[in-house]
């Protein structure tokens, strides 16, 4: 009974602090609800001190503004004046890396005058979280990582249609035949060895090869967004039944890694002889190691095959949006040599889809590759490759 | 936010004298509004769309599907498993031997909390890297449950620990002096009185574990939830994600009826003063050095691991000379993170208690399907719990949407059932008869229970509250979709800079470290809290 006499005294002390603390809360609260409208300004705050805190490093792109601008009037319709212009915030919902896309909002920004906000995330979350949002979303721009949510989206209808001269600047077997999304990166799907294990010689030369028993236990794959466009692809090329056989067989045969951070770990470690997966993830660990010459692991890059698809990073402008000439600005700049294809090719190993720009991280050449020929926006449909991938039990 | 404000003012408004059994109905209608809320995902898992019958069979047919539940089952109860052993037994070796350096041990014991699983994940696949590289012992069923059990086990460990020294050993002292040795009285005597402690926790870890998604990717191994989360990432088929959720949400309602059924309602209350004192240690006598060095064992893996990837990372990003740490950056997201958590904290505790005392004071179906239906959403993938948020607030509450408020609502959801868990074992301890004097004295029932139940359940209740806190400020899936654009919390901020696709801590370093020192500081005030000596 003291005791409890005692606590009690001291924690009706406890109760008027609490009820501050619920106030202060609700104020902030409050407050935070009411401030939404002017929250473009607040937030545009921010995303100045960030800039100017990271800007330093890495965003090469700032001087050639007397470049891109004009031409960005010219091919614009109805782009507005770049005084106007910096009164404008776009949002940026972004499936890329944020490092890059910080970087090529805070080039953008040097380089116009127009603030873009990034919220960063998958592209499968952010896809979804556009179409939960509807004709309200936030977004004004779309950038994804891999093809499939761009088209996916694209099919919903949820994009205007890209400048054609925007288009015009970046590989052409990259764009979608559509014209709706931009494709401004692209990564090759490739095969990861490690030379302790196997050498490159006695790698298969397709991925449906894999289905033979000989390479059971000796790859790994991760069924990422990669992996369903590759099957996707298959499906389109060689069918349903053909494909689902292929499935199972990498079902059968194959480690699966969930995903492909954990394919290159485990072949660089040596868990594994081979794995399939992107080629830039190699180079990502690559440059933490220190260098290509660091790893034991090698990207080998197949010919014409399933295994060397060239898959596109697209970029749109989200219909809703009220913002259409700024965002379209956006795409225009992203598109050219000096402006964003710059930025890509000097922050990430991913390659830049301007023809004229070449990487700065030791990649083997975009015009070297030989990726099969395909059209980026069949990618969007993947109801077949996800009732195949699950009746193969991968998912 | 006009819920926790009138979360403690109903008790009073109903006018009538309650009859004993009655709640009043103020408390009723608001815990019931409460479970509502909370059942909100789960709602739209079947409203969005339509749940079709056709979908639910195409799903279950799936040759997957069997697969997955089974591995979720078997995950689930083996880390629940493994916790309870784990809480329990550490508990009592810090409370109920003579182990040395105890108050240490208790507070380091409680210290994984403050570290994400997600992180202690990260680490020890870094770790398996560095130390074993060929070695894949770390993954599937085996490392999910030991890297798992060392994260979660706390969960267990701290309330068993608060019940243990909360207890009058006058009981134990009582089965001794009929004849029972210490281990049959302990058995027979102390163990079911700390059956709700147990139970409670293992229940939140459980749930937990149904809704486990990025630990088990980086471990490698499948469950309903990681297939779930694959569907809507990258297979794009959210139907089939809610789908499949809504399995998920069946077995939370089996687990948590179940749990029900087998905790009893045997509500065992005091009615004396009996002033808990210390019960009499028991001896560990030559053993003492083996103990010592399991716990040092313990500490190496659920601590030593992550801790010593964190601050290698450190080193490596102030030393190197590649990317410097963004100060500016990382003062804004830890601000962020404490001010989302503590308002987190503050609103589920009220939000919490009207729940807490109906379940506890006016047993009866009402009181226990809300207090259940708070459970529910603690199981559902984060990914569907967002989805669900984010397509009701655009429908129907757009100036929320994208807002911190909107955040930590999300997050009362996820994390209600902490609080009332934390609470109940409060309440159940204040005697109602402290309640019936003080009404007797003519007192209403609100003042009653302000200045009555209330502060004899506070430090339950103040318990509840930090963890909730901890749990806010180590957030991830629902964070990223719901933050508000241009704002970092440090889980979403260290999310950032590996993206999941880089084992190398530098850059992410900074920010795990001051997650943790964030985290470490509720975690801190909660041992104390349980360690304050009883003179």
């Amino acid at each position: 009974m003291i005791r409890s006499d005692r606590s009690s005294h001291r924690y009706s002390l406890l109760l008027p602090v609490l009820a501050c603390l619920l106030l202060l809360v609700a104020t902030a609260c409050g407050s935070s609800t009411s401030s939404t409208a002017t929250s473009d300004a607040s937030g545009a705050g921010t995303a100045d001190t960030t800039s100017s805190a990271t800007g330093s490093e890495g965003t090469p792109a700032a001087s050639p503004s007397s470049d891109a601008t004009p031409s960005v009037l010219t091919s614009g319709d109805t782009a507005t004046p770049s005084t106007a212009a910096s009164d404008v915030t776009l949002t940026l919902y972004s499936g890329q890396h944020e490092d890059l896309a910080k970087a090529l909002a805070e080039a953008f920004e040097k380089a116009t005058g127009i603030k873009i906000e990034v919220r960063a995330g998958s592209d499968a979350d952010l896809a979804n979280q556009i179409i939960e949002e509807g004709d309200r979303s936030k977004a004004d721009l779309f950038m994804s990582e891999e093809p499939g949510q761009a088209a996916a989206l694209d099919a919903k209808g949820l994009f205007s249609p890209v400048d054609p001269s925007t288009l015009a600047l970046t590989d052409s077997r990259l764009n979608p035949k559509s014209g709706n999304w931009l494709a401004y990166a692209a990564r090759s799907r490739v095969i990861f060895y490690n030379p302790n294990l196997i050498a490159e010689g006695d790698l298969p030369q397709s991925i449906m090869d894999l289905t033979d028993p000989k390479w059971k236990g000796k790859f790994a794959y991760a069924p990422s967004g990669a992996f369903v466009s590759t099957v996707t692809y298959l499906i389109n090329t060689i069918g349903e039944e053909k494909t689902l056989d292929w499935l199972k067989g990498i079902k059968a045969n194959g480690e699966n890694l969930q995903k492909n951070g954990a394919v290159r770990d485990a072949v660089e470690a040596g868990q594994i002889p081979f794995g399939l997966s992107n080629h830039y993830y190699w180079y990502i660990l690559a440059e933490s190691k220190g260098g290509p010459d660091k790893m034991t692991s090698k990207v080998h890059f197949m010919s014409n095959d399933a295994g060397s698809l060239l898959l596109a990073s697209g970029a749109a402008v989200l219909k809703s949006s009220k913002h259409q000439a700024e965002a379209q600005q956006f795409l225009a700049w992203l598109a050219q040599p000096d402006g964003g294809q710059k930025v890509i090719a000097t922050t990430t190993p991913q390659y830049p889809a301007s023809p004229d720009v070449k990487s700065t991280m030791g990649l083997k050449p975009l015009s070297d590759l030989q990726p099969p020929d395909v059209d980026q926006g069949t990618f969007g449909d993947v109801s077949k490759a996800k009732e195949l991938i699950t009746e193969a039990g991968i998912i | 936010m006009s819920g926790p404000t009138t979360a403690s003012s109903p008790v009073g408004r109903s006018r009538r004298r309650s009859q004993r059994t009655r709640p009043p109905a103020a408390l009723t209608i608001l815990a019931l509004v409460i479970a509502l809320l909370s059942l909100a995902p789960v709602g739209y898992l079947l409203l969005r769309g339509g749940l079709s019958p056709n979908l639910l069979i195409h799903e279950l047919r799936s040759p997957t599907t069997g697969t997955l539940i089974i591995h979720t089952i078997t995950l689930t109860a083996c880390v629940t498993a493994v916790c309870i052993a784990l809480g329990v037994g550490l508990a009592l070796l810090v409370v109920r031997t003579d182990l040395p350096f105890r108050s240490l041990w208790t507070v380091l014991f409680a210290l994984p909390l403050g570290i994400p699983a997600f992180v202690t994940s990260y680490t020890w696949v870094a770790t398996g890297y560095r130390v074993m590289p060929q070695s894949t012992f770390i993954y599937g069923l085996r490392g999910a449950v030991i890297v798992l059990s060392l994260a979660v086990y706390p969960y267990v460990y701290l309330p068993v620990v608060a019940a243990l020294r909360g207890l009058d050993p006058a009981h134990e002292e009582t089965a001794r002096a009929l004849g029972s040795n210490a281990f049959t009285a302990f058995f027979r005597v102390t163990l079911p009185q700390l059956r709700t402690a147990i139970a409670g926790g293992s229940l939140l870890i459980a749930l937990h574990m149904m809704a486990e998604f990025g630990a088990l990717e980086l471990l490698r191994y499948q469950t309903l939830t990681t297939a779930i989360v694959q569907r809507v990432t990258v297979l794009s088929a959210p139907e089939a994600a809610r789908t499949l959720s809504v399995v998920l949400a069946l077995g939370a309602f089996i687990l948590l009826g179940g749990d029900w059924l087998l905790r009893g309602h045997a509500a065992p209350t005091r009615t004396g003063g009996g002033a808990p004192r210390p019960a009499a240690p028991w001896r560990l006598g030559a053993l003492k050095p083996f103990w010592l060095l399991v716990c040092l064992l313990l500490m190496a893996l659920a601590l030593g691991v992550p801790l010593y990837s964190m601050v290698n990372g450190l080193v490596n990003a102030l030393t190197h000379s590649g990317a410097p740490i963004d100060w500016a950056e990382l003062g804004a997201a830890a601000s962020y993170t404490a001010q989302t958590s503590l308002a987190t904290a503050l609103a589920a505790t009220l939000v919490a208690l009207p729940v807490s005392l109906l379940a506890v004071r006016f047993p009866g179906w009402i009181a226990t399907l809300s207090e259940r239906a708070t459970w529910v959403a603690h199981s559902l993938p984060g990914v569907v719990i967002s989805l669900a948020l984010v397509y009701l607030s655009v429908r129907w509450l757009y100036p929320f949407y994208q807002t911190s408020a909107l955040l930590v609502v999300g997050y009362v959801i996820l994390f209600l059932p902490i609080a009332v868990g934390a609470q109940q074992g409060g309440i159940v301890q204040a005697s109602p008869h402290y309640d019936n004097i003080s009404r007797s004295l003519g007192v209403g029932p609100l003042i009653t229970f302000l200045r009555v139940t209330l502060p004899l359940a506070l430090p339950s209740v103040a318990a509840g509250s930090m963890l909730v806190f901890l749990n806010a400020g180590k957030e991830l899936t629902m964070t990223l979709l719901l933050h508000p654009t241009g704002k970092h919390t440090l889980a979403t901020a260290l999310w950032a800079t590996t993206n999941g696709e880089v084992l190398d801590f530098s850059s992410a370093a900074p920010y795990a470290i001051t997650l943790v020192v964030i985290t470490a500081v509720p975690a801190f005030i909660l041992i104390r809290h349980t360690l304050h000596p009883t003179r």
